[in-house]
């Protein structure tokens, strides 16, 4: 019942269009004063305490780091790279865009950019060439969404965030450790690779029943320029990978480091970025970061009402009790992510979701890693279903086809990702096999 | 007077993110430092190479004097601080994200009442932040607490919430009289990518794709 007149008040804030944010702190306020009594003392140190971890300092830094790359001039050497190496296969450019697109996002770490500045530059090419705009639309919109798969991933952070310090109990009764942003990263490398792959098939697919150009087969030299070239961008990634997973750095601190490079990369080895645009690239990247970190603030007020009025664990007796086991709740989590990411922003919806399921899970025995993966999974097919998949709404613009022909060109990517999500949710070997090699 | 709070508030945050960067930068750089000396102070005097000990060991000293512990602490508030002003930037720029698939499916009077609704609705809630945040960083200065690290005062720092909460308070004010009084709403390009104008000319001039 208390569960059905917070979640009431959210939607009703919500649908006004008002900041996911505020409305979740209004929320907190209607329902403390309206329906509770719980202390406002305790509600008021959560709005100063709620940020106050050095975990969630990552985030800014990841953001800072993609901002300096964030830049026509990287996206250009990564098609480059890509071309060289793909562009001569089934698939030409199409399979090219694919893999820019993975290397580009996972720098830049946003997607709707990646689908920005990847689709700017291929997109015309690919006309120019002769491929029918729907196949390049369709393409570059759903590898776009890669980004928040692999890492560094924003969302994933925002998963580790969000459930981290809870205690929760798994099917045996043992506490369950929760999954640290490090762990989530490494998972993320396998699932990542795996859902490129299944894209460039696709792709490969409706390039050859189509009998799309392809390119010429590059020479070495050229492959090896375009690579020289990309690499600068591409140690980033290195960087932080390496750092985390070698114990010399904590994500945060990885994250900084890998902003001071990527600002020396940008200003001084690529030179796309002048010395005075820097305070913009600061100013757009402080934004963004305290949108996000607002967000978290009053996400952790919304989860700490929750979880004093008990609903995290009701919800989970009761759909124990149900009896859907394992494979029905995590099929009805899907359904339910899926819908909600049509018409919300992901970090938003990892910040609320997670702390509600992730109890329910880790009673079902689900492992901690393997659920994160998998709602970050539905939060990438929700940057590509209407109505308010943002990564639809740039590539209308950029192809000026509307936003239903776009959906409409990029349905064989669409259920390529679905059939990923399958993939992941059921196969959790497939999440879980390269931690546990390195022995995570 | 308003470009000045405009672009004070810029300056802020800008600042904010960059300095906290470079300290943690720095923090690092200070702690691969530390353990640089100690390996080389190590080979010096497995080698029997005095002088070289000597010096190494006159640099590891004077890097361990340089404590850097304090960097993590002072982040997280630099951070606090950029979040809660940054986020008044943040609604001046229209980058807060919300539900607004009814809001832009409406017209005329139903979509004014609803994005009225929505922007009051920020003012409220900042509004009782800057009220609750205020009574608070009074009783924390009454209490006299300090932070662990730099035992810096902590109503100092806890100040950012009813500062940055009013500042925001007022930039929903001033983007609903924008709206009330000539239509337009604020609104960021989350998929804006800069140096793509070059990009086209160099591929216009027959560049590689």
């Amino acid at each position: 019942m208390t569960a059905l007149i917070i979640f009431l008040i959210l939607a009703l804030l919500l649908i006004t269009g008002m900041p996911v944010s505020i409305a979740l702190g209004l929320t907190v306020f209607t329902f403390l004063f309206g329906f509770s009594d719980v202390p406002m003392d305790s509600i008021a140190l959560k709005l100063f305490t709620g940020i106050e971890k050095f975990e969630i300092m990552a985030i800014p830094f990841f953001i800072l780091a993609g901002n300096f790359l964030t830049h026509g001039g990287v996206a250009r050497r990564m098609i480059r790279f890509a071309s060289s190496m793909v562009g001569h296969w089934y698939g030409g450019l199409g399979l090219a865009s694919v893999f820019s697109c993975a290397l580009f996002a996972a720098i830049s770490g946003s997607s709707p950019a990646t689908v920005m500045a990847v689709g700017s530059i291929l997109l015309p090419a690919m006309v120019k060439q002769g491929y029918p705009s729907q196949f390049g639309v369709g393409t570059i919109t759903s590898s776009g969404g890669l980004g928040i798969l692999i890492p560094p991933s924003i969302v994933m952070v925002m998963y580790a965030v969000a459930t981290s310090g809870m205690v929760v109990k798994g099917p045996d009764g043992a506490d369950v450790l929760s999954a640290s942003i490090g762990d989530l990263f490494i998972a993320g490398v396998v699932p990542g690779l795996v859902l490129a792959s299944m894209l460039a098939v696709t792709t490969i697919w409706r390039a050859w029943k189509g009998n799309y150009p392809r390119q010429n087969r590059a020479p070495l030299s050229d492959r090896w320029t375009a690579f020289r070239e990309s690499v600068w961008g591409l140690m980033l990634i290195v960087i932080i990978m390496g750092g985390i997973y070698g114990g010399i750095f904590t994500p945060t601190e990885a994250a900084a480091v890998s902003a001071v490079y990527a600002f020396v990369v940008a200003v001084w080895v690529y030179k796309d970025i002048k010395l005075r645009d820097v305070p913009k690239v600061l100013l757009n990247s402080a934004a963004m970061s305290a949108m996000l970190l607002y967000i978290i603030t009053n996400a952790v007020m919304f989860a700490f009402i929750l979880t004093s009025e008990q609903i995290p664990q009701a919800l989970s007796e009761w759909i124990v009790s149900l009896g859907l086991g394992k494979v029905g709740f995590l099929l009805v989590v899907n359904a339910l992510l899926l819908m909600i990411g049509m018409v919300m922003e992901p970090s938003a919806i990892v910040l609320i979701m997670a702390p509600i399921l992730y109890p329910v899970a880790m009673a079902l025995g689900v492992d901690p890693v393997h659920f994160g993966i998998m709602l970050v999974v539905n939060m990438e097919i929700g940057l590509c279903t209407p109505p308010v998949g943002l990564n639809l709404y740039v590539a209308s613009s950029l192809s000026r086809l509307g936003l239903t022909e776009v959906t409409r060109s990029t349905w064989p990517w669409l259920l390529t990702m679905l059939l990923f999500l399958a993939l992941v949710t059921y196969v959790p070997a497939v999440t879980l096999v390269l931690p546990q090699m390195l022995g995570m | 007077m308003l470009r000045l709070l405009d672009r004070l508030e810029e300056v802020l945050i800008a600042m904010l993110i960059a300095v906290a960067t470079v300290l943690i930068f720095l923090s690092v750089t200070h702690r691969f430092a530390i353990g640089f000396a100690a390996d080389l102070v190590g080979y010096a005097r497995a080698h029997d190479m005095t002088s070289l000990n000597d010096t190494a060991r006159s640099i590891f000293k004077a890097i361990n004097a340089l404590k850097m512990t304090w960097a993590q602490e002072a982040c997280i508030y630099l951070f606090v601080w950029m979040a809660k002003f940054g986020a008044a930037y943040g609604v001046r720029t229209g980058i807060h994200v919300g539900v607004d698939i009814l809001a832009e499916r409406l017209e005329g009077a139903a979509r004014r009442t609803i994005t009225t609704i929505a922007m009051s609705g920020g003012v409220l809630f900042t509004a009782i932040i800057t009220w609750i945040g205020t009574d608070f960083v009074w009783h924390v200065r009454l209490g006299g607490q300090t932070s662990p690290d730099l035992e810096m005062p902590m109503w100092i720092i806890y100040l950012a919430v009813p500062l940055g909460s009013a500042l925001m308070c007022f930039r929903f004010l001033q983007a609903l009289h924008l709206f009330l009084t000539t239509g337009q709403i604020a609104h960021h390009d989350h998929g804006a990518v800069d140096g793509l104008d070059e990009e086209a000319e160099d591929l216009a001039k027959g560049g590689h794709a």
